[in-house]
């Protein structure tokens, strides 16, 4: 069965269909690139997936449970994570705050043991802070723990927010655009970290427009244009596919 | 030094009514009322900056669940004559439960539009407190509300009646408020409060549900200021509805952003700045 499973997804603004009946499928443990020129409903795909917009047609199931437009905040804790396009963190919560704050609602509802502070909960607090500290030094920002997220370079934000994004452990992470408008090394090192993440058998579906970097890692790719899925296959597949070349490049 | 210094301004304010009989005897009274006031005001503003500072929702309400609670607390104090020990906890659940009742609609606009609506909100409130004569006396006011009485039916009692004694029990309100404000506005639910404040959609993709933190600062930010209502009354001993108009949240809101909004220390500074030195200077 598939893991994340897509099944005719619509989306419409005001008469623009952005997303046109969608079938997509990631199955356990496979890394998916969704590619596509701007605007062809890459990221209004991952919001209707997530809970960020209602969809108008379709479903969407995770691990057979059905998430079509299910709140994003209950789409996280079924084990979806994902990043944003513009790069986002609480800029006023410190480097480690921020990983902390994505795996506590995972942990602990009840409101009067937040207020006590159990013994359990501050047992799952140190080893939240444990976490926090090895993903931080992952993605080279140890020495940012406490730094507010505000005063971060652009390139560390998004490595901060990378970071975040694994901090619950998801069984499926969506990346939107993780190696856009950063450098060349940090291109490089967000491909070692995604291809690590899939070699520890983490689920992947990765938006994103540095086609090097799409070529490079996804096991299959998936290409939109004007919301219609045109094409799916291997890499090499995709390169060569007509369709795929005139939707880029124009015939 | 620093520990020193703390302990010597502990002492100062919990010694205030000895330390102002001492050095002013003439006008120990109005400086005792205007220190009473100034605590009451600093309880107040701690849990309006719960909503304000620290899930970012610019609510304008805040009078009407202080207007909830003193009224709630005179009622049943002089028509019912609960003891003070139960109409305070009473004042503040009422406000609460009217926060919690229009906190699912006005939550449900965002930003410019919530503040109009609670500010809405607060003249409704208004109006009513002035117009339902049979239960709050409209502009004739509740009086005759009685003195605190401290201590549980059929044991020893304690009665409130002097200045000083009402001065104790406004600073341990603060003292109180200000514990449950540092224990709701760090760790894990203080991060929670400030990832929706900051970041509201990555909040979400962090799985907070930010309308939940939203009702939850905003229902025991109400049932705080309804118990300081209710602090209020029996220490003026009378309620009337212009304790309540949009003019005290104008008030809040310079409390609030003067000492720093979202810190305790900043609103405790602020408090005292607007209250005591505006009074001590006229």
């Amino acid at each position: 069965m598939a893991l994340l499973e897509i099944r005719g997804l619509v989306k419409r603004f005001l008469g623009v269909t952005a997303v046109d009946q969608v079938d997509l499928a990631v199955e356990p443990g496979e890394l998916v690139s969704l590619i596509g020129p701007n605007g062809s409903g890459k990221t209004t795909l991952f919001n209707c997936v997530t809970g960020y917009l209602t969809a108008d047609g379709g479903r969407v199931r995770f691990r057979g449970r059905d998430l079509t437009n299910v709140a994003p905040h209950r789409v996280a804790r079924l084990g979806v994570a994902r990043t944003f396009q513009q790069v986002s963190v609480f800029p006023r919560l410190s480097a480690l705050e921020n990983l902390l704050v994505f795996v506590q609602q995972h942990q602990e509802e009840h409101l009067l043991a937040r207020l006590l502070r159990t013994p359990r909960l501050r047992r799952l607090e140190a080893e939240a802070v444990e976490r926090a500290r090895r993903l931080l030094d992952l993605v080279g920002l140890s020495d940012k723990a406490d730094a507010g997220a505000g005063s971060l370079s652009y390139g560390q934000r998004k490595l901060l927010a990378f970071a975040a994004a694994l901090m619950p452990d998801p069984d499926l992470l969506l990346l939107d655009e993780p190696a856009a408008a950063v450098n060349p090394t940090m291109i490089n090192q967000m491909k070692d970290h995604i291809l690590a993440l899939h070699r520890q058998g983490k689920t992947v579906l990765l938006v994103e427009h540095n086609m090097e970097v799409v070529m490079d890692i996804s096991q299959r790719v998936v290409v939109l244009d004007h919301g219609q899925k045109i094409a799916e296959g291997s890499p090499e597949a995709i390169r060569r596919d007509s369709r795929v070349i005139e939707a880029y490049f124009g015939r | 030094m620093r520990r020193a210094a703390t302990l010597v301004l502990v002492a100062a304010v919990v010694a205030a009514p000895w330390l102002v009989a001492a050095v002013v005897p003439r006008q120990q009274r109005y400086i005792l009322h205007v220190l009473i006031f100034t605590a009451l005001f600093a309880a107040l503003a701690l849990s309006y900056d719960l909503v304000v500072g620290h899930v970012g929702s610019l609510s304008l309400a805040h009078p009407a669940f202080f207007g909830v609670g003193a009224y709630a607390a005179a009622i049943l104090a002089t028509r019912a004559h609960w003891p003070f020990l139960a109409d305070l906890p009473a004042a503040a659940l009422a406000a609460a439960v009217v926060a919690a009742l229009v906190g699912v609609p006005l939550f449900r606009l965002t930003e410019h539009a919530f503040a109009v609506g609670t500010l809405g909100l607060a003249l409704v409130a208004g109006i009513v407190a002035n117009n339902w004569v049979e239960v709050t006396r409209g502009p004739l006011c509740i009086t005759g509300i009685p003195k605190p009485v401290l201590g549980l039916p059929g044991g020893p009692t304690l009665a409130i009646t002097t200045l000083p004694g009402y001065y104790w029990l406004a600073l341990a309100a603060l003292v109180a408020v200000a514990l449950l404000y540092r224990r709701l506005t760090t760790f894990r639910l203080g991060r929670a409060f400030h990832a929706v404040r900051d970041n509201e959609p990555l909040a979400g993709a962090a799985g907070i549900d930010p309308l939940r933190y939203r009702m939850l600062a905003f229902t025991i930010g109400a049932g705080l200021a309804g118990g300081v209502g209710a602090l209020y009354v029996h220490y003026l001993s009378v309620m009337c509805p212009e304790e309540m108009t949009v003019a005290l949240t104008v008030n809040l809101l310079v409390i609030v952003f003067l000492g720093g909004v979202g810190t305790l220390r900043g609103v405790l500074v602020g408090a005292i700045l607007f209250t005591a030195l505006r009074r001590g200077v006229s």
